[in-house]
Formats: structure tokens, C-alpha cells, sequence
């Protein structure tokens, strides 16, 4: 909405003249309003926050145990009982899949968290320090970022055998260099900002700057791809659970569950593979609608463009 | 002399006289046919629909523009200018939208036309130059395949090679030399100038006899300008175009108009002469305008005024005069506050003006400003 | 121009050694034991020596790397014990299979994403415009093989109207005479319009499932750019041209819009790489992701080796493709390079 007859309100100055109205951007306090006082942030906001309370509280509440197989009572229709059904093995679905969100959403944050400092580091260290040091790691980067993301994690797990710790670390790998990329353009941006160019010319250290000056300017963009990574990190471990590569039976791991069910989806008891994937998709979808209007609301130059 | 310099129209300097003298008969044909109209619009009233909030871009105007006439369109940008020469074209794109008026072109009322009928009037008896030469053409085309598409559009029967030397033609008529080889060109290839040639070439290929021009120099340096503006003066001429003129610089028009409007919140709020105007602009917004201008006979007189205040919103206009609160005369006046003021014809010492002010009469007769 | 082929040139052989070397690293030197990674755990001691030693595990890395890689790029990629056969043979059965899916899916991804792009951009449907953009969002949110599973239990369970997960074919049907290896064209060309439909019709939900992310992307990139261009001046100018909107649209803004989303192409084949082997397993089609895929279950890392490998290569060259027909197409980088050269 910035170009066009629609900014109706506008002043030239060569008319009239025009304050000079100071917004400033960055800083924790105006990150804060800028996300309440949002209405579009609440959808996802709390869709995230509910399945956050379905992790935490659903397996402390809910009588029955992942695990616990009856072989009586298998594959059940989701009933009073068993509001989501029972898997082949009798183990009730409604605790398997709160057992998943714990799983995904803290390994989920973890990786994008991770991810996100090693790989904002590495940008950090590229962007302000540049020369041989920003080339090597951008080689590095580059080098990451030839594979497909998927498989590069493929790779990772099936080289440091197969489990769910060695699948976030794939996942992990895969994240750095996205997360270095755009905070290194961001760092060289704000460095060739005049402001930081005025204090390196009163005297300012190079540590000083970064950490004063650079570090808050980078900390938005950070704060909506981690939001991002968050979304693509379950992704990637669901898909790598999907494939075996994963979490391991009998670990109620979402893409797991989907692999389970699947055979048995097709002759009628959906609903083994359907509720793991409905609460995936929950997730990701909300995690991924957040760092858009995120990013819709903190830099609204990008609204609308992606990619 | 460069017409971007503000003509003396208060025949304070000696020079001033003789141009007020020689001026009138700038164009005497315009008065000549005066009897047909190339352009006539009627409460013409256009909305931006946002959901949230209805922008009244166009409020309710009306003009004639006669055969060659040429008429500057001036205000502050955000008055509804550029929506004024969408409208009148057809050309508004949602969620903006004409709500009422007429169009009257060459006789006949164009306004709710099919987009069929439509596109075969425009470029053909109605044409556009828009401001900016760097985004108005695509930039992923030759200049050649543009020029020709504007050709080819309204005449289909043409060959792709009397198309190509109708281009060649139409660049070399607006100075671009070795035409032929520059066809070929793409739009960031030519600098801004000559991208406002091409527009102008483009806008004058099928011999439209009405032109409208939004900012046309305005994205322009200072030389640039100038150049630009001789050459559009010229071919107007040439192809005998009425032209509506639409800008926020009074030197432009006291240079190329005939006529002026001044429109401010959407609304036309003083039409006349541009001798009345300069010489007694009679609505007080109009005479903000014009002190505004920087004129180098006045610098001595210390920093560039400017009006103060802004524009008002659109979408939820104020009760009575909408200039009120930025007005030297009606700021403290209940009146203008509380009463709309309605469009008086009055006479000036160079012809009549008509003004949308409750002191309008007043102003008109009073001292020269 | 040559200098800024020779320059990207440069920069993919750059990437390809990087990710080699990653590979390598993962693969060969992480693991302890790389030929008891590729025999599989039940394999006798003595075979796993006497594969360490033919893998060259007892020479200097480097030319443990040089030898792999050279390998490589020689198309030795090495034996598969789970299915007795050489890596090369087994994916050279599975490609045909693996490249219909992906340019049956890559076709609807195209077209339902151009589409309904220019539907909710042209026409200005708000409500069209919701749910285009809640359909984006779900099918980036849905992993390739969750969508699998909906479309089967919709539309082979419930409704009934498509074939359910048998591969390429019915169990009764016999593939037509192989000239492309396609099964829809190879029918075509044979002249039998009735396996060109069951081809077809076993096509439709894995092209969907592979497809549904790359769609998701596609229709919110074209999406926004139609947005931004369609609101250039230069539209507005080629309709004051006199030309009508549609062909003001389809002439000006289509270019315009389509041209960037070109980049998108190296992640559009990353998707198709990385689905398949997902979407695939599902539908028990017979290409190279489910070969991939079994090869984990048995523990035959020989495949997964060189398919992640042949991925990367695939991804880089994809990328530079993209890159030089972008300087080929827009005239702004094209005439630039001229410049530099």
C-alpha cells in the first residue's frame, strides 16, 4: 500500500512543509507493542499458545500413558474413552500425540533457537568483520546451502546413525546458513547506515558498535526467523521420523505416528495417522502465519513479498 | 528563456508587461472554437473504498476544456489530481471507483462505457503521459515494441514494417537521434528524458486531440524539464491537442496554460485565466500556493513561506470550508467553519475566475496581491 | 556476457566441491565405520575389513576423498548389497519414474498456481484472494507425505475415483512399449489412449502431494509480484495505449511477475528431490525416492550416498541454469553483462 494513489494523505513539501516525524524501530519495548497491539498476531499467537498448554498440561491430566499398550482394545474409533481413537497396539492416540507436541515443539525451538545463534553469529562475524574471515564462512554457507534441506539432514543422520538427537542436528545444520545469510546482509546494511559510520569517526571500538549498534538493529529479523526456523525445524524432524531416520519406536514423535497409521488409514481407521498430522500441520501453519505477520508488522517494507 | 521561470504576471518589471501583453493570444484559436468542446467533465465524484474507511478522492467536479485549450490542474499531491485523470479515463483500479458524474468526449459521454469501447477511445481520442519515465514503461520490452503496440493497437491492418517506420518516425519527431538504431533499446538504456520523450511520442502516436498529463516533468532535473516541456509545447501545437496539464509547479503552468484549476481536497476550488490567477488569486489557498513559489525577484523577502498545517483527511472531511483550518482569511471565523461555501463567478481586473470562497467577491475586488 | 557465465561458472564448481567435501565429512569420515554403514549391520567382520580396504579407509584422507570423488563423477557409485546390484543400474531403472511424477507435478503446480494467481490479482476477489492465500499457507505447513495420506483417504477410500497406492499401473496392466520410459507418452505413442488414462489417473494424487508445497510458494510469490506490478505505472500506460486490461495484464504485468519467480527454480527441484523420496514411499511408486527409501530401512547406505551427492550436483547446476537464463531473459542483466564483458 505504499505507492500508487493511495497515499491519498501525503504532503510534498514543496508546497507545504513537512515535520520530520522520528519513528524509532528496534528495541525490545517497541518489539513488545508491536506484536499486542496487532490484531493479525493473535490468530496464530494463539493457536501456538494453545498447543504450548495442550503439551504441557495434556500429559500431566489425561489419565492414560503413551505407551501403555491393550492389544483388547486396538484400533478403536476415537470415542469417549479415546478422543482421538487407539493405534494398533491399543496405546490411546490423544496421549501419543500430547506426548508429540512436547517433542516437537521443544525440539522444534531448540534447533531454531540453536540454529539461530550459531548461525546469527556466523553472519555477525561475515557482516562487521568482512575480508578472508566473511569469505570462508560464506564459502561454508554456500557449500550447506548446494543440498536440498531435507536431504542434507538425511544425510547427516544416516552418517551419524539414526535417532531423533542426530536428526536435530541435521536440522540444525540445515538452519545455520539461512539464519547467517540474512543477519550478514542485515549487518552490512546497518554498517554502511551514516549513523554507524559517524561513530566509528568519533572513536567508537568495532566491539562497541557491534554490540551497541548492530547486535539491536539485527535482533527483529532474528525474532521472525526464529519464529520461521521454528516452523521449518518440525518440519524437517517430522519428515526424517517419516523416513525412519528419526525418532525410533515406540517414541510417540509426530511424522512416526503418520508412518504407523499408514497402512491402516487406507482401510478405514483414519484416524491413527490423521490426528498426529492434523496437530503437525497445526503447528507448523501457525509458527509460519506468526513470522509473517511478524514480519508484516515489524518491516513493512516487505509486506507481501516473500522468498 | 527557460519556462520553468515564473512569469511576472503583476506587471511589476517591465518584461512582465510585454509578456502580459503578448500572452492572451497564445493560443486565440482555443477562444475561437469555443463553441465545441474537446472535454467536458460533470460532477464528476470519485471514492477509494478501503474497507475501513471511504476516501472521497474526486468531489464532485466539473470543467470544460476547449479544442487546444490547455488547462493546468493544480494542487498539493494527495488533492485527487491523479485520481481526477484516471477517472476521466476510465482508468481507476479497485479499490478505487467512480460513484457519479460525466464524461463528455467529443460530444458524447464516455463514462460507463465497456472496457471494449473504452480501449478503442483511449489512444486514440484521449491519451496519457504519466509521471514517471522510469516506471512507465515496462522495462522487460524494446522501446520499439512499445512504441509500435501503441501503434498497432488502433491500427490492426498496419504491417510490421510501416509499423516499424511509423516508430522510427514518431522517435525521431520527438528528437531522439539515430531513431532506428535506438529502437531496439530497452526502457534503462535511455535516460530519464528521453524516457519522457518516448511517453510523449507513445501519447501522441494516433493524434489524439486530448491529452492528459500528470507530472510530466516532474521526476526530472531542472534542464531536463525545460527541454521536455519545449518539446511537448511544441508538438502539441503541431497536432493541435487540448491538454489538461496536471502539476504542483505554478512555473510549469505559467508557462504551458491557458487556464488553470486549483484543486484542494478533492475539490476544484478556483478556476480562471492563468492571468487572474497570478495576478489576483482570489482564493486564499491559491494565493498560499502561489507565495510559495520561489521567485527570485522575492528572495530578498526572506525564507520560502510554506502553509501551515496538512491536508485534510479524506475520509472524514470536516464540516464547512475544508481549507478553513490552514487559512490566513476564514481560520478563526465561525462561518467558514460551519458553512460550506458555494462556487461564485467573479469578476476580476483580467476576466472572471469562479470560487469556491465565502469571501470570494471580496478578494476579487480587492488590491492587487 | 562470458565474464559473468565464467564468474557463475566458477561460483557452482565452487559450491559442488563444497558440498562434495560436506558429503564426504558426513559420510565417510563421521561415521566410524563407513563399510559397515554400507553392508548393514549383519554383514561378517571380514566383509567390512575387506571393504574398509577397497574404500581405500587405510590411505591419507586425501586421497580417500580424491578417490571418492573422482568415483563420483566416473558414475562408480558403488555396489548395493541389500539389492544386489550396482547403485548406477538401480537408479537408472527408478529415474524414468522419479522425472514423470515430477513433470506431471511440476505442469499442475505451474498451471494452478499461475492461475489462480492471476484470479485473485485480476480480477481483485478478496475472498478468492483468503482462501488462495489459506490454501498456501496449509500446503507449506503440510509435509508432502501427510498431504499424500488425506488425498488417498479422500479420494481412494471414501470417494472412491482414483487408484489407490499400486505404483505406476494397475496389478493387471502392463506398461506400454518403452520408447520414453514415460508411461502417459510411451501409451501416447503407441496409440493406446487407455493406459494413457491409467497412467494418468495414477498420476494425479502423488503429482498432487509432490506438488502441493511447491504450489503453496509459487502462488504466494507470483501472487505478490502480480500485486506490485500490476499497480506499475507502465500498466496504466499501455491501457491509456488503448489496450484492454486483460491484454494490458497478460502483456505487461505476466512478463513482468513471471520473471523473478524464475529464481525460484533450484528450490522448486529441491522440493521435488526431498518430496519424493517422501511422496513415493506412500503411493509405493517405483522411482528413485522410494529406492531411497528402502535403502534406509535395509540399512544400504551405498544409495543414500550418492543420491544425496547427485542431489546437490543436480541443485547446483539447476541454480546456475536459472541464473543464466535469468541474464538471457531480462534485459536489465543481460545488457549489463554485455557491459562487463
Amino acid at each position: 500500500m505504499s505507492s500508487g494513489p493511495l497515499t491519498l494523505a501525503a504532503n510534498d513539501g514543496i508546497v507545504a512543509e513537512m515535520p520530520a516525524v522520528a519513528t524509532r524501530r528496534g528495541g525490545l519495548r517497541w518489539l513488545l507493542s508491536a506484536v499486542l497491539g496487532d490484531r493479525r498476531l493473535a490468530v496464530p499467537a494463539l493457536v501456538l499458545t494453545a498447543m504450548l498448554l495442550f503439551a504441557i498440561i495434556a500429559p500431566l491430566v489425561w489419565g492414560q500413558s503413551a505407551d501403555a499398550q491393550n492389544l483388547v482394545a486396538s484400533l478403536q474409533a476415537p470415542s469417549l474413552a479415546h478422543p482421538m481413537g487407539t493405534d494398533q497396539f491399543g496405546r490411546d492416540i490423544f496421549a501419543r500425540v500430547a506426548e508429540g507436541a512436547r517433542i516437537s515443539l521443544l525440539d522444534g525451538t531448540l534447533i531454531a533457537v540453536v540454529g539461530a545463534l550459531v548461525g546469527g553469529l556466523i553472519g555477525l562475524v561475515a557482516g562487521t568483520i568482512a575480508g578472508a574471515s566473511d569469505t570462508v564462512l560464506m564459502r561454508v554457507m554456500d557449500a550447506i546451502l548446494a543440498f536440498p534441506p531435507l536431504i542434507l539432514a538425511m544425510a547427516v543422520t544416516v552418517g551419524l546413525g539414526v535417532g531423533l538427537r542426530t536428526a536435530a542436528i541435521g536440522s540444525t545444520i540445515v538452519l545455520i546458513p539461512w539464519y547467517a545469510r540474512l543477519v550478514r546482509s542485515d549487518a552490512i546494511r546497518i554498517r554502511s547506515l551514516p549513523f554507524i559510520e559517524a561513530a566509528h569517526a568519533i572513536g567508537a571500538s568495532r566491539k562497541r558498535i557491534i554490540f551497541r549498534h548492530v547486535v539491536p538493529h539485527v535482533m527483529p529479523t532474528l525474532a521472525i526467523q526464529i519464529s520461521a526456523g521454528f516452523a521449518y525445524a518440525v518440519l524437517l524432524l517430522a519428515g526424517l521420523s517419516f523416513l525412519g531416520l528419526g525418532a525410533q519406536i515406540p517414541t510417540p514423535e509426530w511424522g512416526a505416528m503418520i508412518t504407523d497409521g499408514l497402512t491402516y488409514s487406507l482401510t478405514g481407521q483414519w484416524w491413527v495417522s490423521v490426528f498426529p498430522g492434523v496437530a503437525l500441520l497445526t503447528t507448523v501453519t501457525a509458527a509460519s502465519m506468526l513470522s509473517d505477520r511478524l514480519r508484516d508488522v515489524l518491516d513493512p517494507r516487505s509486506s507481501g513479498r516473500r522468498g | 528563456m527557460s519556462p520553468l521561470r515564473l512569469r511576472s504576471w503583476t506587471g511589476r518589471t517591465g518584461d512582465g508587461e510585454d509578456e502580459l501583453a503578448e500572452t492572451p493570444a497564445k493560443h486565440d484559436d482555443a477562444a475561437g472554437a469555443g463553441g465545441s468542446l474537446a472535454l467536458s467533465v460533470r460532477n464528476l465524484r470519485t471514492v477509494y473504498e478501503l474497507g475501513h474507511a471511504t476516501v472521497q478522492a474526486v468531489r464532485d467536479v466539473s470543467f470544460d476544456l476547449r479544442h487546444t485549450e490547455r488547462l493546468g490542474v493544480v494542487g498539493e499531491s494527495g488533492s485527487g489530481k491523479s485520481a481526477l485523470a484516471l477517472s476521466i479515463l476510465g482508468l481507476l483500479e479497485p479499490p478505487g471507483r467512480v460513484a457519479a458524474g460525466e464524461v463528455v468526449l467529443n460530444g458524447r459521454n464516455i463514462m460507463g462505457l465497456s472496457e471494449r469501447r473504452l480501449s478503442s477511445i483511449r489512444g486514440r481520442e484521449i491519451a496519457l503521459i504519466l509521471q514517471d519515465p522510469m516506471s512507465a514503461l515496462d522495462p522487460v520490452k524494446t522501446i520499439g515494441a512499445q512504441l509500435q503496440q501503441a501503434i498497432a493497437v488502433h491500427n490492426p491492418q498496419l504491417r510490421r514494417s510501416a509499423l516499424r517506420r511509423r516508430a522510427v518516425e514518431l522517435l525521431g519527431e520527438v528528437d531522439i537521434s539515430h531513431a532506428e538504431r535506438r529502437l531496439d533499446d530497452y526502457p534503462h538504456q535511455y535516460s530519464g528524458g528521453m524516457r519522457q520523450r518516448v511517453a510523449i511520442a507513445m501519447a501522441l502516436a494516433n493524434n489524439p486531440k486530448v491529452l492528459i498529463a500528470d507530472e510530466p516533468t516532474t521526476a526530472l532535473d531542472v534542464t531536463t524539464q525545460a527541454q521536455v516541456l519545449s518539446l511537448l509545447d511544441r508538438l502539441v501545437d503541431e497536432h493541435r491537442a487540448a491538454v489538461i496539464l496536471i502539476t504542483h509547479n505554478l512555473g510549469i503552468v505559467s508557462e504551458f496554460c491557458d487556464s488553470v484549476s486549483v484543486m484542494y481536497a478533492g475539490r476544484l476550488v478556483e478556476s480562471s485565466s492563468c492571468e487572474h490567477i497570478f495576478m489576483r488569486p482570489t482564493h486564499p489557498y491559491s494565493e498560499a500556493l502561489l507565495r510559495c513559489v520561489p521567485n527570485p525577484e522575492r528572495l530578498v523577502e526572506g525564507p520560502l513561506p510554506a502553509i501551515p498545517g496538512f491536508p485534510p483527511d479524506l475520509s472524514a472531511l470536516p464540516a464547512g470550508c475544508t481549507f478553513a483550518s490552514r487559512c490566513s482569511v476564514g481560520r478563526e471565523l465561525a462561518i467558514c467553519h460551519e458553512r460550506v461555501p458555494s462556487r461564485q463567478v467573479v469578476q476580476g481586473p483580467v476576466g472572471d475566475a469562479s470560487v469556491e470562497c465565502h469571501f470570494a467577491r471580496e478578494r476579487a475586488a480587492g488590491a492587487p496581491r | 556476457m562470458s565474464g559473468v557465465v565464467s564468474r557463475r561458472l566458477l561460483g557452482s564448481l565452487g559450491a559442488i566441491f563444497g558440498a562434495s567435501i560436506i558429503a564426504f565429512v558426513i559420510m565417510r569420515v563421521l561415521p566410524g565405520n563407513p563399510a559397515r554403514l554400507i553392508l548393514g549391520p549383519l554383514a561378517p567382520r571380514s566383509t567390512v575389513h575387506a571393504l574398509n580396504a577397497q574404500l581405500g579407509l587405510y590411505k591419507p584422507i586425501y586421497v580417500q576423498y580424491w578417490r571418492y570423488i573422482s568415483h563420483f563423477f566416473q558414475g562408480q557409485w558403488g555396489y548395493s548389497y541389500s539389492e544386489g546390484a550396482q547403485v548406477r543400474t538401480l537408479i537408472g531403472e527408478r529415474v524414468p519414474a522419479t522425472i514423470e511424477l515430477a513433470l506431471f507435478a511440476f505442469l499442475i503446480t505451474m498451471l494452478a498456481s499461475v492461475g489462480l494467481a492471476l484470479l485473485v490479482t485480476y480480477r481483485r476477489r478478496p475472498i478468492a484472494d483468503r482462501i488462495v492465500r489459506g490454501i498456501a499457507y496449509l500446503g507449506f505447513g503440510t509435509p508432502p507425505f501427510f498431504v499424500s495420506l488425506i488425498l488417498l483417504i479422500v479420494f481412494f477410500s471414501i470417494l472412491k475415483i482414483l487408484p489407490g497406492p499400486e505404483g505406476r499401473l494397475g496389478a493387471q496392466v502392463l506398461p506400454p512399449p518403452a520408447v520414453t520410459h514415460l508411461y502417459t507418452v510411451d501409451a501416447l505413442l503407441a496409440g493406446e489412449p487407455g493406459k494413457f488414462l491409467e497412467a494418468l489417473e495414477h498420476l494425479v494424487l502423488p503429482g498432487l502431494a509432490l506438488g502441493m508445497a511447491n504450489f503453496a510458494f509459487l502462488v504466494r510469490l507470483l501472487r505478490a509480484n502480480l500485486l506490485e506490478v500490476s499497480r506499475e505505472p507502465f500498466i496504466t500506460v499501455a491501457r491509456g495505449k488503448g489496450l484492454r486490461r486483460w491484454t494490458a495484464f497478460r502483456r505487461h504485468a505476466l512478463p513482468n511477475a513471471f520473471l523473478p519467480t524464475l529464481t525460484a527454480g533450484g528450490l522448486v527441484l529441491g522440493e521435488f528431490l526431498a518430496g519424493s523420496v517422501l511422496v513415493e514411499k506412500v503411493f509405493n511408486w517405483p522411482g528413485v525416492g522410494s529406492l531411497v527409501y528402502e535403502a534406509i530401512l535395509k540399512q544400504d547406505f551405498s544409495v543414500v550416498q550418492t543420491f544425496v551427492l547427485l542431489s546437490a550436483v543436480m541443485f547446483v547446476l539447476v541454480n546456475l541454469a536459472v541464473d543464466l537464463l535469468y541474464a538471457v531473459i531480462d534485459p536489465r542483466v543481460r545488457v549489463k553483462s554485455v557491459t562487463t564483458a
